[in-house]
């Protein structure tokens, strides 16, 4: 199976396990924010946990994979702009009731006005883009 | 909740214990699989190539983006399509105005809640890139990785969202 096509399984079965977990209702990620359902935050904590003992056991196989490809963690380095962005994230995320996955979610699932959420992770990501070229001139 | 009787995976809602057991498992899986750290947000950036054609911009022609029908561009069809059988499963309807809360709360013209997402999504796409991940990259993969910009990042994510959701209660109690 070529890549491309393994990943696409493996995006369908994300897409279709927020949406069965209600990653992707805006309710379920309000009241995550307001305290009044949890639900979500421990399905993050399940996941962060389940994938922590998952790359541990790849130290422990000396970090070969499926016939034997070599698997290199990718490090997201820090930098000072790591909390401004975070910061902006925050605010996106309380606004549309989505993060960049679940938007995509949302629009699989018909919900019309995640279309706008898609559209300004676009253009964010082009703002983005556009910045990172003026700041370097 | 009991213990969790399987009724029907295919269309009942998911305990959050079975979500975030899947969700995890994809990390190793993607490394395992495809040597790939689960992530999302860069792909916004072959959506960019995609929806900008003409554009010059360095970044947007980096190594990331060589080709823009790569790794990436399958994963978010593939999320958008998983999500669309997961709903139609369900029966829900195949295209909906409805988001909860938010269309409950604010009776606003269509135009204004197009403004409203497209400024969440805009902040969103600027926020991620900014701070080199979204939930799946920093918060899921990240921090099961121990990466401490994960770990800041998360936290910046987490605060501001408490602090924008609080606000938009404040701005519905004084009846927007």
């Amino acid at each position: 199976m070529s890549k491309n096509l393994i990943i696409l399984i493996f995006g369908i079965f994300f897409g279709f396990v927020l949406s069965r977990v209600g990653a992707s209702n805006y309710d379920m990620i309000f009241s995550m924010f307001t305290m009044e359902n949890l639900t979500l935050a421990w399905v993050i904590l399940t996941a962060i946990v389940t994938a922590a003992v998952g790359m541990q056991v790849f130290k422990l196989l000396g970090h070969k994979g499926y016939k034997g490809i070599d698997i290199k963690i990718k490090k997201k380095e820090l930098t000072r702009y790591t909390a401004l962005g975070g910061a902006f994230f925050g605010i996106g995320w309380g606004m549309s009731g989505a993060c960049p996955g679940t938007a995509l979610a949302q629009v699989g699932e018909g919900k019309f006005l995640a279309v706008f959420t898609i559209l300004g992770l676009i253009a964010g990501t082009y703002i983005y883009a556009l910045w990172l070229e003026k700041s370097q001139q | 909740m009991g213990f969790f009787v399987f009724g029907n995976l295919l269309t009942d809602p998911w305990p959050w214990w079975l979500g975030g057991i899947c969700i995890g498992l994809l990390v190793p899986l993607m490394y395992y699989f495809t040597n790939t750290a689960l992530g999302v947000s860069t792909g916004y950036g072959n959506l960019a190539r995609l929806i900008f054609f003409k554009t010059r911009l360095k970044w947007l022609h980096s190594d990331a983006f060589k080709n823009i029908y790569n790794w990436r561009f399958f994963f978010i069809i593939g999320i958008v399509i998983g999500a669309f059988i997961s709903a139609q499963l369900a029966g829900m309807l195949l295209v909906t105005s409805d988001m909860g809360r938010f269309t409950q709360m604010f009776a606003w013209p269509f135009l204004y809640q197009a403004l409203w997402f497209f400024a969440g999504g805009f902040l969103l796409g600027l926020g991620a890139r900014t701070a080199n991940g979204c939930t799946s990259g920093h918060s899921i993969h990240g921090l099961a990785n121990f990466h401490l910009s994960s770990l800041i990042a998360t936290v910046f994510f987490l605060l501001f969202g408490f602090l924008t959701v609080h606000f938009i209660s404040f701005l519905q109690a004084g009846g927007m």
